[in-house]
């Protein structure tokens, strides 16, 4: 099971960062943080931008923890965390490229 | 055979535990086991063997036949809806009718055709094409059928009694409500499928249970055959997809009976949770549907072309890209109600980018043919079918998932023609290569010649007259589910073309139809694996036997090749000396014998589930709701009986399996197929759990009149009635774990005592604080506090009925120092009732701190 688990670690991660950000967005949206602003830009941009690339960097970190070989074991997790990491660079790249709450 | 048999040596084996050393077992007379094995798995004769079957191959044909039969009705639904639609003005039907016709034709298509039709074939299939002789759980596979056809005749009946549902297939409140829909229309629509949903949630989790742990010897999860991998796809989806169409047609359900205003904007409902959670369910539907039949094509594609498949690696990837990407797109059904751009960003790139392990697939089929030689087999054609229908389908789909083309084609008939693209094409066309690809070991019979192809023709030509049209008269305006246009006159030609060609397609629908009635009773006898084909499935005689397999794959032998020393008994478990219905049991990963598994052989107890189960939805249905204690209190009395398959009274031996091989019976197992049932089970219910948690967020957030009125639960009185019952929880938890651990010793029945009595103080707490609710027809948190509880108290009491009933079975000597009996399982289900009692106190308490 433990191979099983590594091969559904990247788009599991995907799930929850997918959720995670649609969850922040809402709340955002509710508490009007578009309108409070820091150093780095609104509150609410650059909360789900944070929690963006955080996920990106967990992505990337599962990828590199893999091991490596070209046999069908080694070979699946990758593929794995590689759908998980594409997936959540292009589904969740409208944090930094969309107005917020419009 | 005779000689020693080596141990699977592919280049790339999981790690985990090695598959050991086997040995053939000595070849034995094959009529001899034939014999002893059908005595044993075979159903029983006459009526009552049909009524108590519980084996895979009966059950998973009576799914498929059943299915045929509701699409059959489906399709003479439809052939009405296009008579309305030939002309412009159609007296046909009125216009109540037409709307039950076309909320009927949609809800029978996707619950009573689609959904088990892939059940059945999953349940037919898999254990032949594993290397098994039946289904982890052969009596849930009768409780999911006969849930099916109860729930199915229910709402057929509906249908002939002028009160079937008739607000769509998807049910959109408001227009589903009390208000809008006073009648039982749409309670038949919400029982009733929630009903027929056990089965697909019964199937799912079997089909798990069954591919990760019923496999041949040795055959790890990287060389299992891809129908496998496609239908662990779906299980995994069904197990998650299903919840919140359940969750939703729940609360709909009470709303509309109890008046708990969920989806009432008044009352801090919101009618845009409905579709949240029917979308959450309706569009991985679409990738449940079509992950099984894209499985066939994975299997029938290089038979056919006489070569292997291209990329199983690729597609292992494509299958676990769709499963997760298929949760992230459920929005684009909801591109108009005025959602954020940002979200809509969101749901726009999912949806584009799901189409890429499709199209990783698409092209894995058209590489693998031609790399092939392609031999144009019926089957053949209809893969060829699939491929011209499902990529205009994809195509129309990636249209759609752009959101400013959306906004203008939503609610059109593009939407109706893009939808049969993807389902006619992407499900209906490759079932039909896999019926007719597999009715050899269907019927054991031959094909009678051309008839099928002019079927084929027939149905292709109809298709695309029918559906292709509709694209234009979609982009020319026409909305959905009108009866009548007579001020468009430029919809009247597509409309009466699509009409005639609809006709066509039912008469070749027919002809295939007629075609396999045909092949089953005038056939010449088949041939032994006509198609030549190398998977499992045809290593057995045909039509397929009820055990499959008079003995089960070796390591490395586990191909159509090994038909003869499998009959021989020269694999693993060969016949049946014990008279039981004993199964191999497997490690998930490498496909290593743990042990073997004895399952219930015929019986009515599953019947006689369905029959209670059928009781409460009809009493709720009648609104006699006082009386649905009384179901419930029986399918309690039913369920306890499941449970006694789950003890035994003696140690039993270890069983020699092979030489060199003694595997444990599943009694003195823990990794039992229950506990691995029980953990897909409880997925589920998380899944369920988790879009309640969605649906207290959602409305918190978005939907109007809130914050809600003050409540009367104070903090402090929720703490104080809170607590004792998560104390009581924990300590039932405690008592699952010590329980388990002391089973052997007197201590154990007292620690299954005290699981019983703080599962009942637990209850009792709840109980009180349900008393301090507000009323739930308040305001839609109110309403959501009460199903809370409710989940509380329901998993609360469940876990209170395993606390009992292992209690008894250590009262009677049915555990013991190597039988654990149902504590793993009470554990388990123990432990989640704590879990998500905890949350729900937080999140109550957060509400009101916050």
């Amino acid at each position: 099971m433990g191979w099983l688990f590594r091969v559904l670690a990247g788009p599991m991660l995907w799930a929850i960062l997918f959720a995670a950000v649609y969850a922040l967005h809402g709340i955002g949206c509710a508490r009007g943080w578009p309108a409070i602003a820091t150093p780095l830009g609104n509150l609410h941009l650059v909360a789900m931008a944070l929690l963006w690339l955080t996920g990106l960097a967990l992505h990337v970190l599962i990828l590199l923890r893999l091991p490596q070989g070209t046999a069908r074991a080694e070979h699946l997790p990758r593929l794995g965390a590689g759908i998980g990491l594409v997936a959540t660079l292009l589904t969740l790249s409208p944090v930094i490229l969309i107005s917020t709450c419009g | 055979m005779t000689g020693p048999v080596r141990p699977d040596d592919l280049p790339d084996p999981l790690p985990g535990p090695a598959a050991p050393e086997l040995r053939a077992n000595p070849p034995q007379r094959a009529l001899r086991l034939h014999r002893e094995l059908t005595r044993v798995w075979s159903d029983a004769p006459g009526f009552y063997g049909w009524l108590a079957s519980v084996n895979h191959t009966s059950i998973g044909r009576r799914f498929m036949a059943t299915a045929c039969f509701f699409f059959a009705i489906g399709g003479v639904l439809s052939m009405l809806i296009r008579a309305q639609l030939a002309t412009p003005r159609g007296a046909f039907l009125d216009s109540a009718l037409y709307n039950q016709i076309f909320t009927m034709h949609g809800s029978i298509m996707m619950f009573l055709f689609a959904i088990p039709m892939l059940e059945g074939l999953a349940l037919w299939l898999l254990p032949k094409i594993l290397g098994a002789r039946d289904m982890a759980f052969p009596r849930l596979s009768a409780l999911g059928y006969w849930c099916y056809l109860f729930g199915g005749t229910i709402i057929l009946i509906s249908l002939l009694a002028g009160v079937a549902p008739d607000g769509g297939w998807f049910m959109y409140v408001p227009l589903s409500d009390k208000t809008h829909t006073p009648g039982i229309n749409a309670d038949v629509w919400l029982l009733g499928i929630t009903f027929v949903e056990i089965s697909a949630v019964a199937a799912a989790v079997e089909i798990t249970v069954t591919i990760l742990r019923c496999r041949a010897a040795g055959m790890a999860l990287t060389r299992m055959p891809l129908m496998g991998w496609y239908l662990l796809g779906t299980s995994g989806m069904m197990l998650v997809g299903f919840p919140p169409l359940i969750l939703g047609s729940i609360l709909l359900e009470v709303e509309r009976a109890f008046g708990w205003p969920f989806f009432d904007v008044a009352r801090g409902g919101d009618p845009l949770l409905w579709q949240h959670l029917f979308w959450l369910f309706g569009h991985p539907e679409v990738y449940i549907i079509f992950l099984p039949a894209a499985g066939a094509l994975s299997t029938i594609i290089p038979v056919l072309c006489r070569t292997t498949i291209l990329g199983y690696s690729a597609i292992v990837a494509a299958i676990l890209g769709l499963v997760f990407l298929s949760f992230g797109l459920w929005v684009h059904h909801m591109f108009t109600v005025g959602i954020p751009h940002m979200a809509l960003g969101f749901f726009s790139a999912a949806s584009a980018l799901v189409a890429v392990p499709t199209a990783v697939q698409v092209f894995a089929w058209i590489g693998t043919i031609r790399q092939g030689r392609p031999q144009l087999h019926l089957p053949m054609l209809y893969v060829l079918g699939f491929f011209l229908t499902f990529v205009m389908g994809g195509l129309t789909g990636v249209m759609l998932a752009i959101v400013p083309f959306n906004w203008q084609a939503h609610d059109t008939a593009f939407v109706t023609a893009h939808l049969h693209y993807v389902l006619i094409g992407g499900f209906v066309f490759p079932m039909m290569a896999a019926l007719t690809y597999w009715m050899p070991l269907l019927s054991g019979r031959e094909r009678i010649p051309r008839l099928g192809e002019a079927a084929f023709w027939l149905i292709l030509i109809g298709f695309h007259g029918t559906f292709f049209i509709m694209h234009l008269t979609g982009l020319l305006g026409m909305p959905r589910r009108i009866d009548i246009y007579p001020d468009n006159p430029e919809w009247v030609l597509p409309n009466l073309i699509s009409s005639i060609f609809g006709m066509v397609l039912s008469i070749g629908f027919a002809l295939f139809a007629f075609d396999l009635a045909l092949q089953w009773i005038f056939g010449a006898r088949s041939r032994r694996n006509p198609w030549q084909a190398p998977t499992l499935d045809w290593a057995m005689p045909l039509p397929a036997p009820a055990y499959n397999f008079a003995s089960l794959p070796l390591p490395g032998r586990d191909d159509a090749g090994a038909i003869l020393a499998l009959a021989r008994g020269e694999g693993i478990l060969p016949g049946a000396p014990r008279g039981w219905r004993e199964v191999l049991v497997v490690e998930p990963g490498s496909g290593a014998p743990q042990h073997i598994a004895v399952l219930p052989g015929n019986t009515l107890l599953p019947l006689a589930t369905a029959a209670t189960i059928g009781s409460f939805f009809l009493l709720m249905l009648a609104g006699l709701y006082a009386l649905t204690p009384l179901a419930l209190i029986a399918i309690v009395l039913v369920g306890w009986r499941w449970g006694a398959f789950m003890g035994c009274r003696q140690d039993p031996a270890p069983v020699k399996a092979a030489p060199g091989l003694v595997l444990p019976l599943h009694w003195t197992c823990r990794a039992t197929l229950a506990h691995a049932g029980a953990v897909a089970t409880l997925v589920a219910d998380g899944a369920l759990y988790a879009c309640l948690l969605f649906g207290v967020g959602f409305l918190s957030v978005v939907a109007p009149q809130w914050p809600a009125p003050q409540s009367g639960l104070g903090t402090a009185l929720t703490l104080l009635l809170a607590l004792p019952c998560l104390l009581a929880l924990g300590l039932a938890s405690l008592a699952a774990r010590r329980t388990e651990a002391l089973r052997a010793e007197a201590a154990g029945r007292r620690w299954a005592l005290t699981g019983v009595l703080a599962g009942l103080v637990a209850l009792v707490a709840l109980a009180g604080l349900a008393l301090m609710l507000d009323d739930p027809r308040r305001h839609a948190r109110d309403a959501l506090r009460g199903v809370l509880l409710g989940f509380a108290l329901f998993h609360v009491a469940l876990a209170l009925i395993f606390a009992w009933r292992t209690w008894c079975d250590l009262r009677d000597g049915r555990m013991g120092p190597a039988r654990r009996g149902a504590a793993p399982v009470w554990r388990l289900w123990q432990d989640f009732a704590l879990a998500t009692s905890l949350v729900s106190a937080l999140l109550v308490i957060g509400q009101e701190v916050l």
